[in-house]
């Protein structure tokens, strides 16, 4: 087309007014809403920094003023019982660095130069034992502390990834035991998914942790943590096989026929073929079931736990702090927040980056 | 007399004697394994539970529970300084807990109830405390009994016996209400307070505690006289451990005489080093037969006041006048101050 008629360049102004005040109706419901959403972030800016107290030890000051703002100072006083839980108070900055080298062994193998087993697998296996040592203690004269002491956003990443990572290639197996040529292991992998799947993640937890040590030889049972995170790890494995057989069937036949015609074997074809783009295809609901997992790791609490979630009820569970309630669950969303939104963003730029929906 | 019957009568004398300085402790008993382990499994909590299990601002353990879980492992090794390991445990998990012997014993708590003792194999101590489930109302619906009430919402903690009670006693009243059931205590309080019910059930300490911080002001709350139920509140042990079991009523029963006779925390050296009477001489291990006849050490009930103090400091320093709560001890003093709790008798 020779003649393309460029329109007018609109002004800013211009554009507004065509946008949110072209009628009378516009106008008014514009400012209606602008009014509303105005007042709601006033008051919340008002509750939470204007007239907030965020000095340490101010539980007075906030008490004789219960209609004012916000009382940070619950969380500026006692923020290391939801960071570390009931951790010894003198050790707690082993608990710190652990959390750090979990947080940044998870960052790193997000980059994709990460992006092989030969890389993954020794970067895990360091993050984990470096965790391990300085949480657990009783080596290059570190204090022993139990399992059981461990807490807050420590034990919740911890429990995060070794459900993460125990889950994933147990996700993997299933969903290709799912696919079998062999009819009963392929219908046996599908009873047993969809029977853990029609059970509560709550009953599974309980039964790893407390139903479990009555079964088992004493030599077997293990700490309750690490029954747990097994239990869980095999909860986050049937789902997320199906979301990874989701991923296959939605892969053209012709691709592995051209593969096996090639002459490549069961585990090159899935290696390279199937499962790059099984994974490929099954990125958001994956990064969905990591959310989730995120977020169900707080119930844990249940078995006794000292989570974040947990630790943060502690921490306003004194007489002294009992009013703060609100204050401390908004620090611990926050928490999660953060954990959450940045696994969001990751998977938006995964996404982007193979052209998932475009190709 | 007979020789037979004199030699019998010899015989019962002479195991008496014996039995005096010798403790019978099964071999299987927990008391054993415990004292074995060299430290003691007691039961904590998945967060909180006001003054009878807090987090302080160090991470460490206290309250009225935690306290008798010291006192029980100064009695068992003379001091709970590396001696004790409190587990954290949610409600729902603590019978199993104690079942599958994750802790040892629980004191949490927990109401004696008929299901618990027969049904789920528990053993109960004798009562250390006594908690009364009352409402607490609105004040501007100006109700005084919970029969005012009639007609409108409860809220309640689900499933455990307040829910059980509350029932029972609406039904067994005649009034008409609705009981909404929250799983946290948190979020229970915030409901009435948000006025999603027009009352709240719950144990009165609890009540006691959260009507301080009531968001409109304690005046606008009334705490109703009504009783709806009593608990009493034990420490329980697995059935069939009497030793164990006997432990944990004489550990009760020395805070209590200890209270009685004025014995605390601060002058246990000075009466210890100048008993009054022959059975406080005992009961400190100054004489023996005080600890072996359980299995312990005689100095135990020493070491248990040294460290923790009597039963009226435990309370005081937790939920008494000691305390931001300033709960009047009531129906939980000694029998000599208006309350139902005495120590047994030493001989």
């Amino acid at each position: 087309m020779a003649d393309v008629i460029q329109p007018p360049k609109d002004s800013f102004q211009s554009r507004i007014k065509a946008r949110y005040f072209a009628t009378r109706r516009d106008t008014v419901i514009t400012v209606v809403f602008a009014a509303l959403v105005a007042w709601v972030l006033w008051s919340l800016i008002d509750w939470a920094l204007l007239n907030a107290t965020f000095a340490p030890n101010a539980g007075d000051i906030c008490r004789e003023d219960l209609h004012g703002g916000a009382c940070w100072s619950v969380v500026s006083t006692r923020w290391r019982i939801v960071l570390f839980g009931l951790y010894p108070f003198e050790e707690q900055w082993r608990s710190a660095i652990a959390c750090a080298v979990m947080v940044a062994v998870a960052v790193l193998s997000c980059v994709p130069w990460f992006w092989s087993a030969k890389r993954l697998a020794p970067l895990w296996v360091v993050g984990f034992a470096v965790f391990y040592i300085l949480m657990r203690g009783g080596f290059f004269g570190l204090t022993e502390v139990t399992e059981q002491n461990w807490g807050g956003l420590s034990l919740t990443i911890f429990i995060f990834s070794g459900t993460s990572l125990l889950g994933m290639p147990l996700a993997i197996i299933f969903a290709l035991l799912r696919r079998s040529k062999l009819p009963w292991i392929a219908r046996t992998m599908a009873l047993v998914i969809d029977t853990i799947r029609s059970l509560p993640l709550l009953s599974i937890m309980f039964t790893f942790a407390i139903v479990l040590p009555f079964v088992l030889p004493d030599g077997l049972t293990g700490d309750k943590l690490y029954r747990v995170i097994i239990g869980y790890a095999l909860f986050f494995a049937c789902y997320q096989a199906e979301i990874i057989r989701g991923g296959m069937q939605a892969l053209p036949a012709g691709q592995e026929e051209a593969a096996k015609a090639l002459g490549l074997g069961y585990w090159h074809r899935i290696g390279y073929i199937v499962l790059p783009q099984a994974f490929r295809n099954a990125l958001p609901p994956t990064i969905n079931q990591f959310v989730i997992t995120v977020k169900e790791t707080s119930l844990v609490t249940i078995i006794g736990f000292f989570d974040v979630m947990a630790s943060g009820r502690a921490a306003s569970g004194t007489a002294e702090w009992n009013f703060a309630v609100i204050e401390m669950y908004v620090f611990v969303g926050l928490i999660f927040l953060v954990f959450v939104f940045s696994l969001s963003r990751y998977g938006a730029y995964l996404e982007r980056r193979l052209g998932v929906g475009k190709r | 007399m007979s020789f037979k019957i004199k030699l019998a009568l010899a015989t019962t004398a002479l195991v008496a004697t014996a039995g005096l300085s010798q403790a019978q402790v099964a071999e299987d008993s927990k008391l054993l394994e415990v004292l074995d382990r060299g430290s003691l499994l007691c039961s904590g909590h998945n967060g909180s539970f006001l003054g009878f299990a807090e987090v302080d601002d160090q991470g460490k353990w206290k309250g009225v529970d935690i306290d008798l879980c010291r006192a029980l492992a100064a009695g068992l090794f003379g001091t709970s300084e590396g001696n004790l390991e409190i587990v954290p445990i949610s409600w729902a998990q603590r019978w199993p807990a104690l079942q599958s012997g994750d802790i040892d014993v629980v004191i949490k708590v927990s109401g004696w109830t008929q299901s618990r003792d027969t049904e789920l194999n528990l053993a109960y101590s004798t009562p250390y405390f006594i908690g009364a489930f009352q409402a607490m109302a609105k004040a501007d619906l100006g109700a005084e009994a919970i029969a005012d009430l009639d007609g409108g919402s409860l809220c309640v903690a689900a499933g455990t016996s307040t829910e059980r009670a509350t029932a029972t006693f609406l039904e067994s009243n005649g009034i008409e209400a609705e009981l909404l059931t929250f799983e946290n205590g948190d979020e229970l309080r915030n409901s009435y307070y948000e006025g999603r019910c027009d009352a709240i059930v719950e144990w009165a300490p609890s009540l006691a505690a959260g009507r301080v911080d009531a968001p409109d002001g304690a005046d606008n709350h009334v705490i109703l006289d009504d009783v709806i139920a009593l608990e009493a509140e034990g420490i329980i042990v697995p059935e069939g451990d009497p030793d164990w079991l006997d432990v944990q009523n004489w550990m009760l029963s020395s805070l209590w005489f200890a209270e009685l006779e004025g014995i605390t925390s601060e002058n246990v050296d000075e009466v210890r080093a100048n008993p009054p009477s022959e059975t406080i001489a005992k009961f400190l291990g100054v004489s023996p037969g005080y600890g072996d006849r359980l299995g312990l050490s005689n100095d135990w009930a020493y070491n248990m006041i040294k460290e923790v103090g009597n039963f009226a400091e435990i309370y005081d320093r937790n939920i008494g006048d000691g305390s931001p709560y300033g709960l009047p001890r009531g129906i939980n003093s000694l029998y000599n101050a208006g309350g139902v709790f005495y120590p047994f008798i030493i001989d």
